[in-house]
């Protein structure tokens, strides 16, 4: 048999007889194409992973973009039209102060989200009409939700894309490890909008809605902005309760509100009650005590809590209930819900346990307060 | 009622009359805030105050 000039029977009578040869070539030449070509497919691989994520993102800051703009449509009575100036929000960025000498830096991001807030504020209060504090801290979290999808989706395409362009496979790694959980975060703030919009208690909402519960039937005093208290009696002791103003959709300022509790009264004891991100294998809604500061965010709160405590000597205990991030930013689960009795009794225990009779305790619910009043 | 893939969440506002402690669960509507009172008991003349607001995810 002849093919192109070559002579298969002899090439055969040879394999025949020589099949470790064969097999020698048949290993060989993958081994070959993956030292030269390798990274290549494997790049090739990863790449389409993350280029459906890509695409996913998009989709997500699309949706909550064209929703949220909907919303403010279709709810709110505009001075003028406040679609352009809104879209030119989704843009907006924050410099974070230069940590080359981190002496005093927390002042400094401190000032700088609350002059983002308060631009932000200012602006969407001067579009409307009538716009109600709840309406416009709900537009406020909005807002939040979609321009972080909207950093998500061009800082993951700008990686992807830098990546594939040097052909670069191990610029492609940090991406490949990091998407899981941006896509996880993503998911959550889609699946948020539609409890924000409708005024409903989120996960995070636990530690507001315990506390707003043990101040019902009690004088509420404003102590910071967004942010009230009220004084009450446990079993001889004092009992200051702190929370954000409910039902807004906001975290209040704990930290300028315990600066405040303070001057007026020390309080022997801090205990905060506030949703904390459940690790793997651990259930939703289960509850962990522990010890500092139980408050999430950029960490400017935690460390004025901190300071004031350490200042003070005051200890801070924390009561939190696990939950996952989706769990936290959307609508509050009926296990997180029926969790607050519990909490409830494991707070009451706790200070039996760390106060004496007539000494004070200061409660602070921690965690945005949409949808809970008190 | 939010739809995330194949999981349908639906809203429930649930109430505890004030007076005969009675607690019901209904479908949340729209103005429910937890801990503020909604609407009258119909077991006696209390009112019912809202103690929850939660979601129950379907597959």
């Amino acid at each position: 048999m002849e093919i192109l000039g070559y002579n298969f029977d002899e090439f055969l009578t040879w394999v025949g007889e020589d099949i470790d040869t064969l097999m020698m070539l048949v290993w060989i030449l993958p081994v070959i194409i993956f030292v030269f070509y390798g990274q290549r497919i494997q790049l090739i691989i990863s790449s389409n992973e993350i280029k459906k994520d890509i695409g996913k993102l998009e989709e997500y800051t699309a949706l909550t973009k064209k929703d949220f703009l909907n919303y403010v449509k279709n709810n709110l009575v505009s001075k003028s039209d406040p679609l352009k100036k809104l879209d030119s929000f989704f843009d907006y960025f924050t410099i974070m102060p230069v940590d080359l000498d981190p002496n005093g830096i927390i002042l400094k991001i401190n000032h700088l989200v609350r002059s983002r807030e308060d631009f932000i504020r200012l602006q969407i209060n001067g579009m409307f009409s009538n716009l109600s504090s709840i309406e416009l801290s709900k537009l406020q979290n909005l807002l939040e939700i979609v321009t972080t999808l909207q950093l998500f989706y061009k800082h993951t395409r700008h990686l992807y894309l830098t990546a594939k362009k040097q052909k670069n496979f191990p610029l492609i790694l940090p991406l490949q490890m990091m998407i899981p959980f941006i896509m996880e975060e993503a998911v959550a703030l889609k699946d948020a909008m539609p409890a924000i919009k409708n005024g409903q208690p989120i996960g995070d909402g636990i530690g507001p809605m315990i506390v707003g519960q043990m101040m019902l039937g009690i004088r509420k005093e404003s102590v910071a902005f967004e942010t009230v208290w009220s004084k009450t009696t446990f079993e001889d002791r004092d009992l200051f309760l702190l929370k954000a103003e409910g039902p807004n959709a906001t975290v209040g300022r704990p930290g300028d509100g315990l600066e405040k509790i303070i001057s007026i009264k020390k309080p022997d004891l801090v205990i905060m009650i506030d949703a904390s991100l459940k690790l793997e294998g651990e259930d939703s809604a289960s509850i962990a005590k522990g010890f500092g500061a139980a408050i999430g965010g950029i960490g400017t709160e935690r460390f004025k809590i901190e300071e004031i405590a350490t200042k003070n000597q005051i200890p801070i205990l924390a009561l939190v209930v696990k939950q996952s991030i989706h769990e936290a930013i959307t609508l509050m689960t009926k296990e997180i819900a029926d969790s607050a009795q519990t909490v409830k009794d494991e707070l009451y225990e706790m200070i039996r346990e760390n106060t004496t009779t007539k000494q004070s305790v200061l409660v602070i619910g921690v965690g945005n307060t949409i949808g809970v009043s008190q | 009622m939010s739809k995330s893939k194949n999981k349908i969440s639906t809203c429930y506002t649930s109430m505890e009359c004030d007076s005969c402690k009675i607690i019901k669960k209904r479908k949340y509507s729209k103005g429910d805030i937890v801990f503020s009172t909604s609407e009258d008991c119909s077991e006696c003349n209390g009112k019912m105050l809202i103690t929850k607001i939660f979601g129950v995810t379907m597959d």
